[in-house]
């Protein structure tokens, strides 16, 4: 069995992720080439093949040229499986070589069971047991769902390039908001979700992150809604955090919010759906009305 | 100018979710349906180039499922979409993603559409597929999770969302196909007199066996809960009694009090 | 000397044809601004008022003759009650001077003003004129002097303050004129039945008895032509209240309080739905800011303005009247603004107070309507997503709609879809059905039914919002929709009886369901609670508690139910000390009106100055009876800082702990 991996280069850097995508090789098996946009200067920690393009050439983001290449690739390699990381990059461009190779895809990858994929579905409330039916197929892993290993070594480069000649065109990156509190130093997080209910509400949370020394966070809807500021949002769009102590009041646990906390050594949820998917992550779930409960965390902890 | 939105009727994620009797998607009873989230954004932005652009635009919805996605239809025509196809599909949770794309894109392929507006993803499904790959099969320019959208004379500007914070901008020159993330819009809610309009909009009903060309590349063997953390604990009852004891886990591991 | 006076006095017979002419001229100058105002009333859409003619003529006869709205106010009201009767005293004396001198003298020489008739006719007369003048004087320096909070001074105010003083004091000078001349020394006995007249006199002693003759015919002259401007100035000023405003005690409502206009959904030719521009009104809500006198008492009751929010009942009467007049083609809404109309809790304490019968509450739920029917709109994004839910789920809270009956599970209780044999179906409501603490209500309910005997059903998860918050925040659509589901799961069990444990379910089971069909009884289940006891299907054991009790406004001043909540409480053994506002001027919670679901943003919180109310009284315990005052309470004492001196319990838990039956 051959895989090829997609790695993730961005900004001049290539991703942490990427290593993630050597943890479900190792649990799928079998040899793998690796496909990179990327650039010479800094290569992955890798003793395979390693396809490469200039990403000063192709661009960061230029999906149309980027299938283009690695459809070469493919046609070289005749892998069995193409992988990439179920993230802005991986997700749009996956289904495009999948399309193009007329093969199966399998998105948001967490979990290999007896040699099926497991699938999140129903906002991560449930799991699919999915199979690819054709011979070759495209998966894309979610990320945390897979360790991240560094196989060490250099890589073989191979050369690859191409003109851009697709009706899309990337402009550039457009920052994202200054950071005045720095989550990912933070030992502490209290973080509110969408159960907290309104904006009056995040003071009772942000109480709680005071009394315990720690600092606020948010998941996305809260940020969005203008209820806390854009730098405190946890999760793929926001920070990645790696605190000692986590507490999560009123989230559901979205994975897009789960990949930015599940780094944390000690995770506390407070939701009143037994079945939020944040249960999942969490060392301790409490099933109780969060406006209820964390005043009275609070009110215990500054005794 | 053409434009069409795609748009999926799914399950209310408050629900609690059950295998049904092939044991390898949702059991159907007491579940609430409503619009895709991410469609709905979709729908907005649709609607609001179509506002923009004035006469002469014509904003199509489509939806694939049995009889009751056309509640979502209507919604999405009282939004302001000018007329809709329902692709009538009683067995379309048995379709893949590849399948789903391969009926829009049959459907879509001879109507000279110039954008096309889907969701990032589906809330119930999740594979994040089905709008790239229509665009792919009709050979649409594409982008994907978009925050930002604008459209002027043929060229479509976008955000996309990227992980930390960061967004990329994009242009695109149509035919195009955007998919649509949170934070894109707010989308509107329908007023009444469009709602009584929306009624005498056309839906034209179309037998998903007109569009069906292609088998289900993957194979869904199993639906059920994920396995809870192992020693992840569960604690319920009287908030007072629980305040203690959640006190006494963290005094344990030493995380609080300093 | 007989007891009579020779009317007509010095100024001679030959005035009589000229001062009709002129009175007639003034009535019909009055008649003539009246008239100009049609078309400003005629810009409103029709509406019968004029139906049940008798019941509305002895309604009005009854509030204007008894000053009974104006008079429940004390300040204020009740100096207005005595200048009107003492004023109407004097106005109905003139009339009898005028019959005798013009109609009975002429034809029959009959002098019904003599004798001892004359002595009484003189001496009340003199005293309603001296009353009148105090209470004036009194109504004088309330406005100008004390200047109370809110109460508004305009030129009109001057100009009529003025005008009374000088008919009334120019009345007393043409008397004192006359009896200086005649009575003083010529018949002493008579003048002492005109006190105040007297006192006039007193000013004319002195007075060349030429000069006094001049001097009195000058006022005669002066008070008459007052007198003409005070008819010409009813329709111009203020004093045009004294029409508009008993002319509103004849077109006020007969419909149960509450009542809100359901609208067609079926009628395609509508285009505009609820309020935006002064068209879009009914006439009557154009009368009624002719009909307002700017008393402010319903924006000194009103919650939303007692808080510091943007929204006075008054004045947005007042800007519908300006706009009316000034600006038809304008934006209500806009001149309104959103936010003072999504500030409204619907209590009805400003509709109820008013004694000018105007009807506020349906007018800021037609701009209400107007927003969010024909805008989409919300007062903020949680409403939106709570209405989303109520859309989708059938409850504000998102819950799913299956898990609506979960909280049954451990009680006594038939699932209507299961057993529908029952003798009461219970309306549970989104509050008691998912809220932890109003589940407890709930299920003390139910324990009460079933040592009653009573057995009880509930739909369960084919129950849905009863529709009534996004009603009130003008959404007819979605209730509409909601009630209709409702009443066709109802009317299929065959339901012989319905009891709410929420005025708000309770209110728009039974009068607004009404409109879609429903005509099973509903009842709220203090009344129902009431009549177990009673009827001695229900015992208890008085536990002794002392307490205050909270009228939620949909079941006190909606629905009139004050005693019965009460009763059973006292059973109960409850020793009740009322709060400054009870029964009707009972303070809303804040929670009406839609704004259960909605955050308040604006000004200071309503729950925390009813909870000062209640702790005002020193009671240690609060009594409610709706699921919304009992969440709002609950929420107004952790942040009001009432937390150990208030706590807030429902009825049925009062009760359920004190039953007896076995």
């Amino acid at each position: 069995m051959k895989t090829i991996l997609i790695g993730e280069y961005r900004e001049g850097k290539m991703l942490d992720a990427t290593y993630e995508l050597f943890g479900f090789a190792r649990q799928l098996g079998g040899e793998t080439v690796m496909f990179l946009v990327g650039d010479e200067t800094v290569l992955p920690a890798y003793d395979g093949t390693l396809y490469l393009a200039e990403a000063v050439q192709c661009g960061e983001y230029n999906p149309e040229l980027h299938k283009k290449l690695l459809l070469e690739t493919v046609q070289k390699e005749n892998p069995d499986n193409i992988v990439f990381i179920h993230s802005s990059y991986g997700w749009d461009l996956a289904p495009r070589v999948a399309a193009a190779l007329k093969v199966a895809q399998v998105s948001e990858i967490v979990d290999i069971i007896d040699g099926g994929f497991e699938v999140g579905c129903c906002n991560a409330k449930m799991r699919r047991t999915v199979t690819p039916a054709t011979s070759r197929a495209v998966l894309t892993i979610q990320t945390g769902a897979f360790p991240a290993v560094q196989p060490g070594g250099t890589p073989a480069v191979i050369k690859i390039s191409s003109d851009s000649d697709g009706s899309l065109t990337f402009v550039g990156y457009e920052p994202a908001d200054k950071k005045d509190v720095d989550l990912a130093k933070a030992d502490i997080i209290v973080s509110a979700g969408r159960g907290v209910g309104k904006k009056d509400n995040i003071a009772i949370i942000q109480a709680l992150a005071t009394a315990l020394g720690g600092e606020l966070g948010a998941s996305r809807p809260v940020v969005d809604a203008g209820w806390v500021p854009h730098n405190q949002q946890v999760g793929t769009t926001g920070q990645t955090v790696s605190p000692k102590l986590y507490i999560a009041c009123g989230i559901s646990g979205a994975i897009q919010h789960v990949a930015g906390m599940k780094k944390a050594d000690f995770t506390l949820a407070i939701n009143k759906d037994r079945d939020a998917p944040i249960g999942e992550f969490a060392d301790v779930l409490v099933i109780a009305d969060v406006m209820q409960f964390v005043p009275a965390l609070t009110a215990k902890i500054a005794q | 100018m053409k434009l069409l939105v795609c748009v999926k009727q799914v399950p209310d994620m408050e629900s609690r979710f059950k295998p049904d009797a092939s044991g390898v998607w949702y059991n159907e009873a007491d579940l609430a349906f409503r619009m895709n989230e991410y469609d709905e954004y979709a729908v907005e932005q649709a609607v609001r180039l179509r506002e923009e652009l004035g006469e002469g635009t014509l904003l199509t919805v489509l939806s694939i499922g049995p009889d009751r996605v056309v509640e979502t239809i209507k919604k999405a025509l009282a939004m302001g979409c000018d007329n809709a196809v329902h692709i009538q599909d009683t067995t379309v949770s048995a379709k893949d993603p590849w399948q789903i794309a391969s009926i829009i894109a049959t459907y879509a392929q001879d109507k000279q559409f110039d954008l096309i507006f889907t969701g990032m993803q589906s809330q119930d499904r999740g594979s994040a597929q089905v709008g790239v790959t229509v665009a792919e099969l009709l050979k649409f320019s594409c982008t994907t999770t978009i925050v930002g959208f604008a459209y002027d004379s043929c060229t479509v500007t976008t955000k996309r969302e990227i992980e930390g914070g960061i967004k990329g901008v994009v242009t695109l020159k149509t035919p195009a196909l955007v998919t649509c993330q949170l934070g894109l819009n707010i989308p509107r809610y329908p007023t009444l007199p469009n709602i009584m309009k929306a009624k005498k909009k056309e839906i034209v009903a179309i037998q998903v066996t007109d569009f069906m060309t292609t088998e289900s590349r993957v194979t869904t063997t199993h639906f059920h809960s994920p396995m809870k953390k192992s020693g992840g604990i569960v604690l319920e009852g009287d908030v007072g009694e629980l305040v203690d004891k959640v006190r006494a886990i963290l005094k344990e591991k030493s995380l609080v009090l300093r | 000397m007989e007891a009579t006076r020779h009317i007509y006095w010095n100024v001679g017979h030959s005035v009589v044809i000229p001062m009709y002419l002129m009175a007639c001229a003034a009535i019909g100058w009055m008649a003539w601004g009246f008239w100009q105002r049609l078309p400003l009333w005629r810009q409103g859409k029709s509406l019968n008022r004029c139906d049940n003619y008798d019941l509305r003529v002895k309604r009005m006869l009854a509030e204007v003759y008894g000053q009974i709205k104006v008079s429940r106010v004390t300040d204020g009201g009740l100096f207005h009650a005595l200048f009107f009767w003492s004023f109407l005293l004097l106005f109905a004396g003139t009339l009898v001077i005028m019959i005798q001198a013009d109609v009975v003298t002429p034809l029959t020489h009959l002098n019904i003003l003599s004798g001892e008739f004359y002595n009484m006719f003189s001496l009340l007369l003199d005293l309603a004129g001296i009353l009148a003048i105090i209470m004036l004087a009194g109504l004088f320096i309330r406005r100008f002097v004390i200047q109370p909070k809110g109460l508004e001074i305009v030129k009109d105010d001057y100009l009529v303050l003025q005008l009374l003083f000088a008919i009334l004091i120019s009345g007393f000078l043409i008397e004192g004129a006359r009896m200086a001349a005649t009575e003083l020394h010529q018949n002493p006995e008579l003048a002492r039945f005109s006190p105040g007249g007297l006192l006039a006199a007193s000013l004319f002693a002195a007075l060349e008895p030429d000069a006094l003759l001049i001097t009195h015919k000058i006022l005669w002259w002066f008070h008459f032509v007052l007198v003409l401007g005070f008819f010409a100035a009813i329709p111009r000023t203020k004093l045009r209240h004294l029409f508009t405003t008993a002319a509103n005690a004849f077109f006020a409502p007969l419909e149960p309080k509450g009542t809100i206009a359901t609208i067609n959904l079926e009628d395609e030719t509508v285009e505009q739905f609820g309020v935006t521009t002064i068209t879009d009104l009914t006439w009557k809500d154009i009368f009624d800011a002719d009909a307002c006198t700017s008393c402010k008492r319903c924006q000194e009751c009103c919650p939303a303005y007692r808080t510091d929010k943007p929204l006075s009942p008054m004045k947005m009467v007042k800007q519908l009247g300006e706009y009316a007049e000034n600006n038809p083609g304008g934006n209500l809404i806009e001149a309104v603004s959103q936010e003072a109309l999504w500030s409204c809790t619907t209590c009805r304490a400003c509709q109820d107070i008013c004694p000018a019968n105007v009807e506020h509450v349906n007018k800021i739920i037609e701009m209400r309507r107007s927003l969010t029917l024909m805008e989409g709109a919300f007062p903020g994004d949680e409403v939106r997503t709570a209405v989303n839910n109520i859309e989708v789920n059938g409850n504000p809270f998102g819950l799913a709609y299956a898990a609506r009956g979960d909280w049954a599970a451990s009680h006594q209780v038939s699932i209507m879809g299961q057993d529908s044999d029952v003798d009461i179906l219970y309306f549970v409501g989104c509050y008691a059905s998912i809220d932890k603490r109003n589940q407890i209500i709930a299920g003390n309910f139910i324990k009460i039914c079933a040592a009653a005997g009573i057995k009880v059903g509930i739909l369960g998860k084919e129950e849905k919002c009863c529709g009534e918050p996004v009603r009130k925040l003008g959404n007819e659509y979605l209730y509409q929709m909601t009630a209709t589901e409702n009443i066709e799961m109802i009317k299929a069990y065959g339901v012989k009886k319905i009891v709410t444990t929420c005025p708000h379910c309770f209110n728009t089971l039974a009068r607004d369901y009404r409109d879609l069909g429903l005509a099973i009884p509903v009842e709220h289940y203090s009344t129902y609670i009431h009549t177990l006891l009673m009827s001695g299907r229900l015992h208890l054991t008085p536990k002794p508690f002392p307490f205050t009790y909270h009228d939620s406004c949909y079941l006190g001043r909606y629905m009139d139910i004050f005693d019965q909540p009460r009763a059973v409480l006292a059973q109960a053994g409850g020793i009740l000390t009322e709060m400054d506002r009870h029964g009707s001027d009972s303070f809303c919670c804040s929670a009406g009106g839609g704004r259960i679901i909605a955050e308040e943003k604006l000004g200071s919180k309503i729950s925390e100055l009813r909870v000062k109310m209640a702790t005002d009284t020193g009671m240690p315990l609060l009594v409610s009876n709706c699921p919304f005052c009992l969440s709002m309470f609950e929420d107004g004492i952790k942040t009001g800082g009432a937390e150990g001196k208030l706590r807030v319990r429902d009825l049925a838990e009062i009760v359920a702990e004190r039953i007896t039956n076995s």
